[in-house]
């Protein structure tokens, strides 16, 4: 095999990287900062493509409107539910977070099939999108490269924000011991709301990424939950940079896989979660 | 904080949410108004023939299960506007097998211990029918596959093992292989040739019954590449890129219902048509995947190279029965019926044909009459069932898909290619 093929699937595994890591962040960040493990944050991702799709397929908005629209839609749902359902229930075990999100996935998933009915849904490539690049002698998405490249914009937007803000500042205040930044007079609910929120609309942003190269169904919120998951656990729940390394980690893995070993592909994932779990329990980075 | 995040619970408490999450497609609705519309006397052991009928109705597979109901529901209804089965109703009730064996054997002892179904019919995945098969035997009622392909249900389970209590009415992965390799094999500029495949049993033998029989007519091609990719796959980059590196020109694709159209889509997006000649997509005959590449055949995404087949097609066979199906179909739905919708009808049809004839609902009885029965069927008007291995048989065309405006959208309408089906069935007693 020759090492133009080997990069070029290092490529597609950063495509599967970069999806993933959309997910993965706000599942880790709310985590981090909440304490809350929203197991509807899946189906956060998957309102985000349904919206995504009914406002470019549907309402024919522009691509690149619908995009910040959806985002900004599930980002405000996110702020209702953690107003109205998650804010009560901070104090119980995680068990009681589990349960409660999980309702929410039932919720949203049958909320969707009467909203826009069973059968999957994709709109058509936006037209500036939709074209083929030659990477390596080989076609490559342009789409595909769109979609790096948000990824990575999230990832540096998400550091310039907690790293280089006073915001930011208040956030890891808050994510490192709660009662102390609240007796500082740290607004800490309504600091968590924004949190929540933004978590959402990662989400929601992820999932309108994806409409144009994957149909939606009411299920895809139970499958990338659980694949974003496994990257939160590697990285080490909680910690941001952790879910990049992980995702990066599981793209590359599930790439290669599929070029190298085709039996155990899906099983290398878990492998490598296991691993994780038997040295380093923690995560890869631990602390949030 | 005092919050500990233990990763090993927390996974294996969300896992236990999944699976029950999966428990949640118990038997649900019902249909058939429980009365045969001429008030004849019912004349069976029962006062109604129930039937319980499963499909995958959630998720990227949906479509299959609804159209597998619409089936159902139009065959019922018909059929107790028409007086019943010797004066008796039939009642049927829905349940989503979520393509899980596990699921799809609950299903049917339910059907059977709490509704008192005397048929289960429907199925869409391989793995169910054939986890279902045993089943269907012990509980001594007959179960009729409208969907699932593996050859291995009538030639393994029915032929060989003696298992009496299975039929299946729709043509097997005979179609999705054998009849494909007899049309491809005549293309000789095809020579390298790769797949990515649905990672089970349907995909599986598909392939391999493929390379056989097309190796028994050339023996210049090469098989150079595969992927494999299971139910719930919703990223196919890697796969396309995997196949892709070994520079094939033909590529024999089984993923199925919304996973064939996000394929479809991403092979489109990374220039897979630029370098192929031929992509087949075996199921993509199905009006789900027809509606999903409508927009992209019309602007030709695919340059022409896209060919696809079914268990039915909505444009075939010509005849006034097919005809009147499709267009009461339409009427009643407001869709265009799919292959699984036209294989259940005809399901319906059969049983009521075969109790009708039988006089009872007795098992050993109707599968006597099922044995051998000729049906005329929207999927042929010379549709009947083999004695011997219990398979429907009919033929269904290959061919290219295309944009078309009498349906107004993509249709497998063009470059058809019919066989008799001796010519492409397999025959008992099946030695290769």
């Amino acid at each position: 095999m020759d090492a133009a093929t080997l990069l070029y699937q290092g490529l597609v595994g950063l495509n599967v990287a970069m999806s993933l890591w959309l997910v993965a962040a706000g599942l880790t960040f709310a985590f981090g900062v909440l304490g809350i493990l929203n197991f509807a944050h899946g189906s956060l991702y998957m309102l985000g493509a349904y919206l995504g799709f009914t406002f470019y397929g549907s309402l024919d908005l522009d691509f690149w409107l619908a995009l910040p629209l959806a985002a900004v839609t599930v980002g405000l749902l996110g702020v209702l539910l953690e107003r109205f359902f998650f804010r009560p229930i901070y104090h119980l075990d995680e068990a009681y977070h589990l349960i409660l999100t999980f309702g929410f996935v039932l919720i949203l998933a049958d909320a969707v099939r009467i909203g826009w009915g069973g059968v999957f849904l994709i709109p058509p490539l936006p037209s500036g999108l939709a074209g083929t690049v030659r990477i390596l002698g080989r076609g490559f998405s342009v789409y595909n490269l769109f979609v790096i490249a948000a990824g990575l914009a999230v990832a540096v937007a998400l550091w310039l924000l907690l790293d280089r803000t006073w915001w930011g500042r208040k956030v890891r205040a808050t994510a490192s011991d709660r009662e102390m930044a609240s007796t500082l007079g740290i607004d800490t609910h309504r600091l968590f709301s924004v949190v929540f929120g933004l978590a959402a609309a990662i989400a929601g942003l992820g999932g309108a990424l994806s409409i144009p190269v994957q149909v939606v169904t009411p299920g895809v919120g139970t499958a990338i939950i659980i694949e974003a998951f496994i990257i939160t656990v590697i990285g080490g729940l909680g910690n941001l940079s952790g879910a990049f390394v992980g995702a990066l980690i599981v793209g590359l893995a599930t790439a290669y896989g599929i070029l190298f070993f085709p039996a155990i592909e899906l099983f290398l994932v878990y492998l490598i979660m296991a691993l994780v779990l038997l040295f380093r329990p923690q995560g890869l980075f631990s602390g949030r | 904080m005092d919050r500990s995040p233990r990763p090993l619970l927390v996974l294996m408490v969300l896992m236990l949410l999944v699976a029950a999450c999966g428990q949640d497609g118990a038997p649900g609705g019902e249909a058939g108004d429980g009365q045969a519309a001429d008030g004849e006397e019912c004349q069976l052991e029962d006062d109604e023939v129930r039937v319980g009928v499963q499909g995958s109705m959630s998720g990227a597979h949906a479509d299959y299960g609804a159209q597998i109901e619409m089936g159902a529901t139009m065959a019922a209804e018909e059929i107790n506007a028409d007086g019943g089965v010797l004066g008796c109703p039939i009642e049927l009730e829905f349940a989503d097998t979520e393509l899980d064996p596990e699921v799809g054997t609950t299903n049917a002892r339910r059907f059977v211990n709490e509704f008192g179904a005397h048929f289960v019919v429907g199925v869409d995945s391989s793995g169910v029918a054939l986890a279902l098969a045993p089943v269907m035997e012990e509980l001594d009622r007959i179960f009729i596959a409208t969907h699932a392909a593996t050859e291995k249900l009538t030639e393994v389970a029915v032929f060989e093992e003696g298992n009496e209590s299975v039929f299946r009415v729709s043509v097997p992965v005979y179609q999705d292989a054998i009849a494909a390799a007899l049309v491809f094999k005549d293309m000789p500029e095809l020579t390298r040739f790769a797949t990515i495949g649905a990672d089970y049993e349907y995909g599986r033998t598909a392939w391999a019954m493929f390379k056989e029989t097309l190796s028994q007519h050339r023996d210049d091609v090469e098989f150079v590449a595969e992927a494999w990719a299971p139910f719930l796959t919703n990223d196919f980059n890697p796969h396309i890129s995997t196949v892709m590196a070994e520079d094939p020109d033909f590529l024999f694709v089984t993923p199925w219902a919304g996973e064939a159209v996000t394929l479809l889509r991403q092979a489109q997006g990374a220039g897979v048509f630029d370098s192929i000649d031929v992509w087949w997509q075996a199921m993509g005959g199905s009006v789900d995947v027809l509606e999903g590449v409508t927009e992209s055949v019309q602007a030709d995404a695919y340059q022409g190279k896209l060919w696809a087949t079914g268990r039915y097609l909505f444009n075939y066979p010509d005849t006034e029965r097919n005809q009147r199906f499709v267009q009461t179909f339409r009427e009643r739905f407001d869709r265009l019926p799919n292959y699984s919708a036209a294989t259940t009808y005809t399901a319906i049809q059969a049983i009521r044909a075969a109790v009708a004839e039988a006089g009872s609902l007795e098992t050993d009885a109707v599968i006597a009459e099922l044995e051998g029965l000729q049906l005329p069927s929207p999927l042929g008007d010379e549709f009947h069932i083999r004695a011997e291995d219990h398979q429907g048989v009919y033929s269904v065309p290959v061919g290219r898909v295309v944009y078309d405006e009498e349906f107004g959208m993509a249709c497998v309408c063009t470059d058809l290619t019919v066989f008799e089906p001796e010519e492409y069935y397999r025959q008992p007693p099946f030695e290769s």
